[in-house]
């Protein structure tokens, strides 16, 4: 059975999550690829993006705070799907990613 | 002094734009802009400097307004886009269309589910038109196979006119603030009741400032053969209104299918539009042989153009903003097909030449002379 790998311990993080930002949605906070928010659950996450980075966070949910249809958030490497949605408890080291869903067309 | 022809072209992968000399014998491509994205309104705003916009509805990560000052050389975002608020509930869609207001940098945006807002400072903010927005009506219209979207807006003085699929005309007597729906001769197809209150499939309306209070409006027609309740309705899908949109009368005879998206006034002559019909079911040109058709008489009489255009084989769809008229001389008339051709049909539409033939899938077509 595939697990979560232990993210790495690192000093400078321990007290936050990082946020990865795909390329697409960099322009949204100052090009950053990575933000490291303090937060203990992705909701608290997008909480933090409404107020810190207005753009990134409508780009992820939309005005009913609803997460977009195509747009996959994980931690680490599980889909928030697969675990508590928005309610998934976070620690710190964690990595939230932004994707976007694949589709053809 | 008006120097050169430009067309913005919006598409499925983008928005492209496509520039030529008056002679409009060739035009240069750029873009695409907002790359990959699809682009369903597009306006080129010639008051003082020209300024462009373009929707830009991305699946993933939401809508985007995109502006230029540069003729379209370069665009960026603007500062937002519309937005419901937090407690409405509704999410945006996609956005329709995009009209000048009043003031220089006043803008009407129609959106997806069908609502309008408004900027008042070239799109970098944006407010919700509440008369229309929350009407009582609203949540009881439906989504038509475009969705619900607000896609017509015209001004005229302290009169708005809104088109909506599936609202139906309504018309605003103070600026935009209240808004009471106008259907008086409307059809709808896809109902019992022919001829509602509100509910129609409209799918597009035009207007001349030359001729006050005349309106054309295509709508969803194809109904003559229902047999089911409320009977057939014939003729429901190009109307005329003289009475500033408060009631509508056919002017649908002559033509081969009542259905179609676009439709056009002539800059120079309210008397004449063009349509593009289409069969009702697979919403493509009759026979497969296209044709814009053109009435010099108010919608009395119609006339075939096809000259250029392909005689056979031809299976597409000219969606509801995929065509512009320019406002030359002797003006051309450009169309934009799902196939990814873009038409031009020279001197009113009496010669039809292909400009490119391997675009995305084509959604507006919007010209200026600037």
């Amino acid at each position: 059975m595939l697990r979560d790998p232990v993210p790495r311990f690192d000093m400078a993080r321990s007290k936050t999550v990082t946020i990865h930002v795909p390329a697409v949605l960099r322009d949204c906070c100052g090009g950053a690829a990575e933000l490291a928010l303090s937060a203990s659950s992705l909701r608290a996450v997008l909480e933090e993006l409404e107020q810190r980075y207005p753009a990134l966070y409508r780009s992820i949910c939309d005005e009913t705070g609803t997460v977009r249809r195509h747009v996959g958030l994980f931690v680490n490497t599980s889909h928030v799907r697969d675990r508590e949605g928005l309610d998934t408890a976070l620690v710190p080291g964690d990595v939230v990613t932004i994707l976007p869903a694949v589709s053809g067309g | 002094m008006a120097e050169r022809v430009i067309l913005m072209i919006g598409t499925k992968k983008g928005l492209l734009v496509a520039e030529a000399p008056k002679t409009r014998r060739s035009f240069a491509l750029r873009g695409p802009f907002g790359a990959g994205v699809a682009v369903y309104a597009a306006l080129i705003d010639t008051r003082g400097a020209p300024r462009f916009y373009a929707s830009s509805c991305n699946p993933f990560f939401g809508m985007k307004v995109l502006r230029s000052t540069d003729l379209g050389k370069t665009f960026k975002d603007t500062k937002s886009a519309p937005a419901f608020p937090k407690k409405d509930g509704r999410a945006l869609a996609n956005i329709w269309s995009l009209a000048a207001g009043a003031s220089k940098k006043e803008l009407w945006c129609g959106v997806e589910p069908a609502s309008l807002f408004q900027s008042s400072d070239g799109g970098d903010s944006w407010e919700l038109v509440p008369g229309i927005s929350n009407h009582p009506h609203a949540r009881k219209w439906q989504p038509g196979n475009g969705g619900l979207c607000l896609h017509t807006i015209l001004r005229d003085g302290e009169r708005v006119h809104l088109g909506i699929s599936t609202g139906g005309h309504y018309l605003s007597e103070d600026g935009g603030v209240r808004f009471a729906a106008a259907n008086k001769g409307v059809g709808a197809g896809f109902q019992p009741d022919p001829f509602p209150e509100f509910g129609q499939c409209v799918h597009k309306i035009a207007g001349h400032e030359d001729a006050p209070g005349r309106l054309y409006m295509q709508n969803h027609g194809g109904w003559a053969k229902w047999d089911g309740p409320g009977g057939p309705r014939p003729d429901i899908g190009v109307l005329r209104s003289d009475d500033h949109g408060k009631s509508w009368r056919s002017i649908a005879k002559g033509l081969p299918s009542d259905f179609g998206f676009p439709i056009v006034v002539h800059p120079d002559d309210a008397d004449t539009l063009y349509v593009l019909p289409l069969e009702p079911q697979t919403r493509t040109c009759p026979g497969a042989k296209p044709a814009v058709w053109r009435s010099e008489d108010g919608g009395g009489s119609w006339n075939r153009l096809a000259r250029g255009l392909p005689k056979k084989d031809s299976f597409f769809t000219v969606q509801r903003d995929a065509m512009d008229i320019d406002e030359l001389g002797s003006p051309a008339l450009y169309f934009g097909t799902t196939t990814g051709q873009l038409w031009i049909g020279r001197d009113g539409g009496e010669e039809w030449e292909c400009l490119f033939d391997s675009l995305p899938p084509i959604h507006c077509v919007k010209v200026a002379v600037v």
